[in-house]
């Protein structure tokens, strides 16, 4: 257990670090993190992603939309927030709040609502049945009042959310809107409590935890939480050229390739039998042909024969052609 | 006596992707592709292997928009030109490589290849959902269903409504062309939120899959690890996966498909061969495009060796030895440390197998001939025959959690897709209200309310998100998006204002003809 407990709070040292590094919310703006910047990390999952990708491997259209299209409406008219789970760690909520509403308040407020700035007010509501005001802790977070959706970073794996959407007065009062629904953020380890009727000693777990993230038999725990944590949060040092994922990924310098085909091609009775290089070849109804050949180096020796569709007569061409690179 | 239990699932999906406006959609050629190499070939494995008697056990993900594909009359016929043009092609390539031996061994394998698939696709008239369902009546697959349209269920968390539909839609989807209940569900990207395993209970699942933190994360402590299922309250079993054993084929680190013998997926004529002579076989647009006829193996360097069909096959059999060597030892590792038989869950996507990883159909089967002749301490079991053998497990909840891009549901709520969630919430929200506003309806205006519920799940696939956030074919994701959700919006307000235009429904209807017999009262 000392053990768990030990790495446990090294994840979140290491954990709190990697936020720091992001910043405590992000906006949307910057939270466009494609998932291409993070591609040569070995993180959970990455795998599967290239390989999904490669079932959509056929390259892009250049096609032209061919009917103009309508668009998605920018909202639907209604004071509404949502949060929903991204991770153990973070939250994304989206909201609209209408111009109406906003009006109603600064008509409500009159002189207070100067100087007020649109915020989040993010709850903890673990374990309660929340009723607005009973909240085991909360932050705010500021959101420019053109923002429309914020990703929260809760620092709280295992806990329940809400948010409300509001105004934080010129004296700190904070004067909600609309109050989103609550969402429960997973655990980032291995539980806690542990069922009396099916009890495993830790040692033994620990061993399980680690095999069962694929870090062998004989990696103890705290390794295994570091090989984890590592994937996961902060490692692009497991790299490998073997891969036709990575072959991928890497960006070609410049290059060129140069292929040579020859084109054989002519024309007899249309049923005559002909052969080329002793194997037969289908004529169109016109009696003409077309063979198309890779031209390897060296020396190609083509003979073409043609008999008559009665075997009386026969005609035979060879034309002898070389190709060498320099 | 064998010390263990493995349990293989490979889930097949793709997005449905049926133009019928267009004479050549370029996404149609996913479905196309999947079929050549990887659905036809594991058709064949799991023949062959009836055929000389090997006992196997296997269980397939088949998406609910993947089986409609197989029943589909027109993608039928379109795949039918797209094998022939195939099989055209890989004649020219035969002569085109005569002074090429090298080369030329491989268009006479690929020409065999096409040629069998075509008889193979014949034989079913065309549907594939017959071999796989006489596959399952065998008793040798386990065919598991999907979200209806590979919905992310956890961030349909705002309005639940809609994850019963994907999973209601789903199950009776399944019921029709299975002949009877699925008892299994490949969650959609293994996406699992505390509270869905009720959702299963009510569509009669009695299990599903989630990634390893899934259940390692599980309330309480779950004494088994991944190596034995847990239940859930509601007496929903959660089979968690084995990263150990998945690693071995999807890492490219330790991974098998990296191998240097093995075959490159990135080297298709479509793309290396002079324009005028390939472009009968590419997009009319001229867009260049993968054929399936690749001459290069992996080799490790951008000197790219010619391909050796004998020597991959020789590697295949070798890491399939491998596999089944760690898999032996890990199992019997297991049942000292566990005190009972551990059961190892890995599951791969289908598409891996043959697409991707050109010999990993083979190496499939020579893993399952090996396990049936060469050992004594792994047997192959369903997720359904263990639960009958092994009823009594702990109780547990498992932990929200993905199998994607690092474990949750980041790589389909991140910058470039998360302003979708606003629309599809929406849209469910006016479901959900179309269907508690309309208990009863007949003629035109039940066809707007199932076309509503279509139209609601297509925009759903969580493809769409998925796709804009890996940047490539970003237009089409979004196109789809966009679409769907329109047309369900137009259907909104053509039902809320009583006026349904019958021509327009029709032709969305003939478009959009997914799930035939769908009841919209299910979005509840």
């Amino acid at each position: 257990m000392a053990i768990l407990r030990k790495v446990g709070e090294k994840l979140k040292n290491i954990a709190a670090r990697n936020k720091k590094r992001v910043g405590r919310a992000i906006s949307r703006k910057k939270a466009k993190e494609t998932v291409v910047r993070e591609e040569k990390r070995e993180t959970l999952g990455i795998h599967e992603t290239a390989v999904v990708q490669a079932k959509f491997s056929t390259p892009e259209p250049g096609r032209p939309v061919r009917r103009a299209m309508e668009d998605l409406p920018a909202g639907y008219h209604e004071n509404k927030i949502v949060l929903q789970v991204r991770d153990p760690w973070w939250l994304h909520s989206y909201w609209e709040l209408t111009s109406d509403a906003i009006d109603a308040l600064r008509r409500r407020l009159g002189e207070s609502f100067r100087g007020s700035r649109m915020a989040l007010r993010v709850y903890d509501v673990s374990y309660i049945i929340f009723d607005g005001k009973n909240a085991n802790s909360y932050f705010d977070i500021e959101v420019n009042p053109q923002a429309t959706s914020w990703y929260i970073d809760t620092k709280g794996p295992g806990r329940s959310w809400c948010v409300e959407l509001g105004f934080r007065l010129a004296n700190g009062d904070f004067i909600a809107i609309i109050r989103s629904n609550t969402v429960h953020t997973p655990i980032d380890g291995p539980s806690w409590i542990t069922d009396e009727e099916w009890m495993i000693p830790d040692d033994v777990f620990a061993r399980l935890y680690g095999m069962g993230f694929g870090l062998g038999q004989s990696s103890p725990v705290g390794k295994a939480w570091q090989e984890r944590l590592k994937r996961e949060l902060y490692s692009g040092a497991l790299s490998s050229g073997a891969s036709p994922v990575k072959k991928h990924l890497q960006q070609k310098g410049f290059w060129m390739v140069v292929n040579t085909e020859l084109v054989v091609y002519g024309a007899t009775e249309p049923d005559a039998k002909l052969t080329v290089q002793g194997k037969p070849v289908a004529l169109r109804a016109d009696g003409t042909f077309t063979l198309r050949f890779a031209l390897p180096d060296g020396r190609q020796v083509i003979p073409v024969e043609a008999v008559s569709a009665d075997s009386s007569q026969r005609r035979s061409v060879t034309p002898i052609v070389s190709r060498e690179t320099r | 006596m064998h010390k263990g239990y493995l349990s293989i699932v490979l889930h097949s999906h793709l997005p449905y992707v049926r133009h019928p406006d267009y004479e050549d959609f370029l996404e149609e050629d996913w479905l196309y592709e999947a079929i050549t190499e990887t659905y036809i070939p594991l058709i064949e494995v799991f023949q062959r292997l009836i055929d000389d008697k090997v006992d196997f056990r296997i269980s397939l993900g088949l998406s609910p928009t993947l089986v409609s594909m197989f029943l589909d009359p027109l993608l039928e016929a379109r795949y039918l030109k797209h094998i022939n043009k195939l099989i055209e092609l890989a004649h020219k390539e035969v002569e085109r490589t005569r002074w090429q031996p090298e080369f030329q061994h491989l268009a006479l394998m690929y020409l065999d290849n096409f040629y069998r698939a075509r008889s193979i696709f014949e034989r079913y008239n065309g549907n594939l959902s017959i071999p796989f369902k006489d596959l399952q009546d065998l008793g040798k697959v386990e065919i598991v269903t999907c979200g209806a349209t590979h919905g992310y269920l956890p961030l349909m968390e705002a309005v639940r409504p809609s994850v019963r539909a994907q999973v209601k839609v789903a199950a009776d989807h399944y019921q029709k062309v299975f002949g009877r209940r699925p008892g299994g569900i490949w969650l959609p990207e293994c996406g699992y939120y505390p509270g869905y395993d009720e959702i299963l209970k009510e569509a009669g699942i009695r299990y599903f899959f989630s990634d390893a933190h899934g259940v390692l994360h599980a309330t309480p402590r779950p004494k088994y690890g991944v190596f034995a299922p847990i239940y859930c309250k509601s007496g929903v079993a959660c089979f968690g996966r084995d990263l150990e054993s998945a690693k071995q084929v999807w890492s490219s680190i330790e991974g098998y498909p990296g191998d240097y013998v093995y075959r490159e997926f990135y080297r298709d004529i479509g793309f290396d061969l002079d324009h005028e002579y390939i472009k009968p076989y590419i997009h009319p647009d001229g867009i260049r495009v993968n054929t399936g006829i690749k001459y290069y193996r992996i080799s490790g360097s951008e000197n790219k060796q010619p391909y050796d069909p004998y020597l991959a096959r020789e590697k295949a059999a070798v890491h399939a030895g491998n596999f089944m060597f760690n898999r032996e030892r890990q199992i019997g590792h297991l049942y000292g440390l566990l005190g009972k038989k551990p059961l190892v869950v890995s599951p791969y996507d289908a598409e891996l197998y043959g697409h991707w990883w050109y010999e990993g159909v083979i190496w499939l089967e020579m893993f399952l001939r090996k396990i049936h002749f060469d050992q004594k301490t792994i047997r192959l079991i369903t997720p359904s025959e263990y639960l009958a053998e092994n009823p009594r497990n702990q109780v547990a909840t498992p932990s929200m959690s993905s199998w994607g891009w690092k474990g949750y549901s980041e790589m389909w709520l991140q910058g470039p897709n998360d302003w979708l969630y606003r629309h599809l919430h929406k849209a469910s929200e006016r479901m959900t209200e179309l269907a508690r506003g309309f208990p009863q309806s007949d003629g035109l205006l039940r066809r707007a309310l199932n076309q509503a519920l279509r139209e609601l799940l297509l925009a759903q696939g969580s493809d769409w998100a998925f796709i804009m956030a890996t940047g490539t074919h970003v237009p089409y994701a979004t196109k789809r998006s966009k679409e769907h959700l329109l047309s369900f919006t137009r259907l909104y307000e053509d039902i809320k204002s009583n006026y349904i235009d019958e021509k327009w429904l029709a032709d969305i209807e003939y478009r959009d003809n997914i799930f035939p017999d769908i009841d919209y009262r299910i979005h509840q």
